[in-house]
C-alpha cells in the first residue's frame, strides 16, 4: 500500500475513535507543555542573561582571585568545608575559608604588561548611612566601587556613560533609595551623603595606655580602647534608574575605588580582613582575555573571563530547566505506557479489520504501519496541542511575569518556532517507538484466525 | 424478477467495461497434495487430507459440504491465506504458498477477489473507502481509482451511496459492497464463502447474480464454498467434501444430474426459496 493512502487511513480510524485519540493524545501533550515550557523559559532565562551581561560585563574585564572558588562562583555556597588548615592569608565569608590576595599580589599584578587598570574589589561595609536630605535618622546600605567599564543609566544628575570615573568624595545612589527617602531623584541630586565606618579597637602598649590615663584620665582610656568611627561626606552627583539590565539592580551607593580603598582600609585595620581582597579586577591590554587567563592561572592565580562568569550562570539557569523538563519527559513516559496500552485494545478490537486488510492483499509491513502511523498522527496532535498552548499560555502570562520579577521589557517565556516543531518532530517519533509494539502484534495476526471471529 | 432483470442489466453494462481491461492472464488452479493439520501431537485435527484439484480459469466451481468439513480451510489455502502443512497451489505457474510473503500477499491483491458471509465491511468508512481499500491494496495510483470505484459502486447499484456509511447499510446492501470490493481490482480469481448465508432469497439471488455475472464476462474463476445446493447447482462444477477429502466432482458443466441428495448434507433438497433464506439458522456455529 502507498503511504499516503496509509496514513490517510489511520487519520479516519483515529477520527471514529475521536475520544479515545484526544485522551491518548492528551497525555502526550502535558508532556509536551511542559518539555515546550522548560526550553522556552530556558531560552528567555539565557536570552536574559546574555543581554544584562553585554550591558554589565566587558569583554575585556578578568577576574582575578587567589582561591578558585571565587571566581568559580562557589562564594556564596555553604561552609561544609569542616576545619581546615590555618591559612594567614585566607578570610572567612559564610563560614568558608577563602585564600585572598594580598598587596603583594596586587603589586605582582600592576606589574604585568598584559593587563591594565587592576583594581582590587574593596569591601566597604558601613556601620549606617546618614543624608542631608533626612537629618533624623541613619541608614544601613551597601556600598560598591564603580566599575567604570559600565554605562549607568541615570534617573537625575550627571550621567555616566562607559569610561566615566567618579571624583574622590562624589557618590551615585541608586532610586530606590531616593524613594525611601520620599524624595524625587532631582532632589538628592546634589545633597549629601556620610558613610559611616568604623575600626575595632586597637592593641595598645600598656605605656600607651598610662600616658594616656596620666593625660585625658579614665575617658580617654576608654576613647582609646573603644575603636575609632570614620564619618565621610560624599556629594550625590546622580540617581541610578532601576533597570532590568542592570546585573547588580542598584541597590547600592557607587564610590569610586580611592575612597573605597581609605575606607576599607580605616575599617579593617587590625582585623585579618585588612589588605586582603577576594579578587581584583583588571582589562586585557594585550591578546585575547583566554589567552591571559591562561598565563595568570599558569602563574598561581585563578582567572575568569567575561565568557567565564557568564557561563557559570548559564551553568545555573541549565539545572533549572533540567528540572522542568525532567518533569515534561516523566509524564511523556506516562504518556508513552498510555499509547502502549490503548493501542493494544485498538489492535484485539480491530482483528477483524486486520484480517480483512489481509486477506485483500495488505501485507504485514502496511499493517504494521496502519498502527505506526496511528500512533505518529496521536503523537502529533498530542505534541502540536501541547507545544500551541505552550506558546499560547506563554503570551499570554509573559507581560505578569515580567513585571512581577521586575524583567522590564524581556520576556521570560521565548518560543522559538523551530524548537517547537522540533519538539513535535520528537514527540512524534517517541510516540511511533511507542506504538512498535502494538503494530508488531497487528502485523503478526494470522488473518484465517481474524476473519473467523466475530 | 424484475429486480433480478434490474441487476442483470447493470452487471452486463459495466462488465461489458472490464473485458475491454482485463488481459486475459492464463490463472489455472492446481493443487496438489494438500494437507492441513491443527494441533500438536495428541490432540491433532487433519482439516484438509491430502487434496488434489485442478480447476480450469474461467470456470464456476461450488465446494460443498456439511459444517465443519473444511470447506472455509480449503479455500484459505487456495488463496495462500492459510498456509498447509504439505501440498502445493500452482495458480497459473507460481506456486502461491512457496513464493515469499509479500509476493503472496501481492498476488492476492491483484488477482483474488474474497466475499464473506458476514460481509466484513468497514462500518465507519464510507462505501467509497470500502472499496478503495482494495484498490489500494493492489497499488493502483491514485489517479486511476475514482473512476473504478464509482463504476464499481455502481454496477452492484450502490451509485446513491457512495458517501454514506457502511454500517448505515442494510444487510443485502453490504454484501453488495462486498462484491464491489471484490470485483473493483478486477481480480482472475473469485472467492466467495457463504456469500448468501445471511441474506433472504431475493437478495441471495441479487448476490449471485452479480457473481456470475462478473465471472461471465471477465472469464474470472469463481470458487463458491456453500451449503446450498441450489447456489451450487447455478455453479459448472461441484466439489463434494467431506472431513477434509473429496468425496465427489462433478465436472458436468450444468450440474443437473448430480443434484441428487447430497450425503453430506441433509437429505431434504428443495428449491423452495424460502427454505432457502433459512440456511443460515440451520447452520451450526
Ligand atoms: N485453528 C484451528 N484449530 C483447530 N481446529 C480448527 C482450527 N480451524 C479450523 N479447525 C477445524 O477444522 C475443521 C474445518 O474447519 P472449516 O472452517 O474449514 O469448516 P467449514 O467446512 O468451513 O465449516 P462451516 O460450513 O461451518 O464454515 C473444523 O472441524 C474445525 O474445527
Ligand atoms: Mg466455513
Amino acid at each position: 500500500m502507498k503511504t499516503v493512502d496509509i496514513i490517510q487511513r489511520a487519520g479516519r480510524n483515529l477520527r471514529r475513535a475521536k475520544m479515545r485519540t484526544f485522551l491518548t493524545s492528551v497525555a502526550i501533550a502535558i508532556g509536551g507543555f511542559a518539555i515546550m515550557a522548560s526550553l522556552m523559559v530556558g531560552e528567555g532565562a539565557r536570552q536574559y542573561v546574555d543581554r544584562i551581561i553585554k550591558s554589565n560585563l566587558d569583554p575585556n574585564a578578568l577576574m582575578i582571585a587567589k582561591d578558585k572558588r571565587v571566581t568559580s562562583a562557589q562564594v556564596n555556597g555553604g561552609g561544609e568545608d569542616g576545619l581546615t588548615e590555618y591559612n594567614p592569608n585566607s578570610m572567612t565569608r559564610n563560614g568558608r575559608d577563602y585564600e585572598t590576595l594580598t598587596t603583594k599580589d596586587i603589586e605582582v599584578l600592576r606589574k604585568r604588561n598584559d593587563i591594565k587598570q587592576v583594581e582590587p574589589s574593596y569591601q566597604v561595609q558601613p556601620k549606617y548611612i546618614t543624608f542631608s536630605q533626612s537629618k533624623k535618622k541613619k541608614y544601613v546600605g551597601q556600598v560598591m566601587m564603580r566599575d567604570n567599564t559600565l554605562q549607568m543609566e541615570v534617573a537625575a544628575g550627571k550621567s555616566v556613560a562607559s569610561g566615566d570615573a567618579l571624583a574622590n568624595g562624589e557618590a551615585i545612589i541608586p532610586e530606590i533609595y531616593a524613594e525611601k527617602l520620599g524624595k524625587s531623584a532631582q532632589e538628592m541630586v546634589g545633597s549629601k551623603l556620610n558613610l559611616v565606618v568604623t575600626q575595632q579597637p586597637q592593641q595598645a602598649s600598656a605605656a600607651t595606655i598610662q600616658q594616656v590615663y596620666a593625660t585625658k584620665g579614665d575617658a580617654g582610656v576608654q576613647e582609646l580602647l573603644k575603636g575609632k568611627t570614620l564619618s565621610k561626606p560624599f556629594t550625590i552627583v546622580a540617581v541610578a534608574k532601576k533597570s532590568p539590565d542592570q546585573i547588580s539592580s542598584p541597590s547600592s551607593v557607587y564610590i569610586n575605588a580611592h575612597d573605597a580603598k581609605n575606607l576599607s582600609e580605616f575599617s579593617t585595620v587590625g582585623t585579618s580582613a585588612h589588605r586582603k581582597y577576594f579578587y581584583v579586577l583588571a582589562t586585557v591590554k594585550h591578546g585575547t582575555p583566554e589567552e591571559v587567563r591562561d598565563r595568570l592561572n599558569g602563574s598561581g592565580y585563578h582567572a575568569a573571563t567575561a565568557q567565564d562568569i557568564q557561563g557559570v550562570i548559564f551553568t545555573f539557569i541549565n539545572i533549572l530547566q533540567g528540572i522542568v523538563l525532567g518533569f515534561g519527559l516523566l509524564a511523556l513516559v506516562v504518556s508513552v505506557f498510555g499509547i502502549i496500552n490503548t493501542m493494544y485494545i485498538s489492535v484485539l478490537e480491530r482483528t477483524q479489520q486486520i484480517g480483512l486488510m489481509k486477506a485483500l492483499g495488505a501485507s504485514r509491513r502496511d499493517i504494521g504501519r496502519l498502527f505506526r502511523y496511528e500512533a505518529a498522527w496521536v503523537g502529533f496532535l498530542g505534541g502540536a496541542f501541547g507545544v500551541l498552548s505552550a506558546w499560547g499560555i506563554g503570551t499570554l502570562i509573559n507581560p505578569s511575569i515580567s513585571k512581577s520579577l521586575g524583567l522590564g521589557d524581556n520576556s521570560l517565556l521565548i518560543f522559538q518556532p523551530g524548537v517547537g516543531a522540533t519538539v513535535v518532530l520528537a514527540l512524534v517519533l517517541v510516540a511511533i517507538v511507542a506504538g512498535w509494539l502494538p503494530s508488531r502484534k497487528a502485523a503478526k495476526l494470522d488473518p484465517v484466525e481474524a476473519l473467523r471471529t466475530e | 424478477m424484475r429486480v433480478i432483470r434490474r441487476y442483470e442489466y447493470l452487471v452486463v453494462k459495466l462488465l461489458a467495461v472490464y473485458k475491454i481491461y482485463s488481459k486475459g492472464k492464463r490463472c489455472m488452479i492446481d493443487i496438489r497434495h494438500i494437507t492441513k493439520t491443527y494441533g500438536k501431537k495428541k490432540n491433532v485435527f487433519t482439516a484438509l487430507k491430502d487434496i488434489n484439484l485442478q480447476i480450469k480459469e474461467g470456470t464456476s466451481v461450488a465446494i460443498l459440504g456439511k459444517s465443519g468439513s473444511g470447506k472455509s480451510t480449503l479455500m484459505h489455502a487456495i488463496s495462500g491465506l492459510d498456509k498447509p502443512q504439505q501440498g502445493e497451489v500452482l495458480v497459473g505457474d507460481k506456486d502461491i504458498l512457496r513464493l515469499k510473503p509479500r509476493a503472496t500477499d501481492k498476488f492476492r491483491a491483484r488477482e483474488m477477489g474474497f466475499i464473506f458471509q458476514s460481509f466484513f465491511v468497514e462500518g465507519g468508512e464510507t462505501c467509497y473507502d470500502n472499496v478503495s481499500l482494495a484498490l489500494e491494496t493492489a497499488g493502483v495510483p491514485r489517479a486511476g481509482r475514482k473512476q473504478r470505484i464509482i463504476e464499481a459502486l455502481e454496477a452492484v447499484d450502490l451509485g446513491d451511496k457512495i458517501k454514506s456509511r457502511a454500517k448505515d447499510l442494510s444487510g443485502g446492501q453490504k454484501q453488495r459492497l462486498a462484491v464491489a470490493r471484490a470485483i473493483v481490482g478486477r481480480p482472475k480469481i473469485l472467492f466467495a464463502d457463504e456469500p448468501t448465508g445471511n441474506l433472504d432469497s431475493t437478495t441471495s439471488q441479487v448476490i449471485e447474480d452479480l457473481l456470475f455475472g462478473y465471472c461471465k464476462e471477465t472469464e474470472a474463476t469463481l470458487i463458491i464454498v456453500t451449503h446450498d445446493e441450489d447456489l451450487a447447482k447455478r455453479c459448472q462444477r461441484i466439489i463434494y467434501i467431506k472431513d477434509g477429502e473429496v468425496e465427489k466432482d462433478s465436472m458436468s458443466s450444468r450440474p443437473v444430474k448430480s443434484a441428487k441428495p447430497s450425503a453430506t448434507k441433509s437429505p431434504k433438497k428443495t428449491t423452495d426459496k424460502k427454505t432457502r433464506s433459512n440456511t443460515p439458522a440451520r447452520r451450526a456455529k
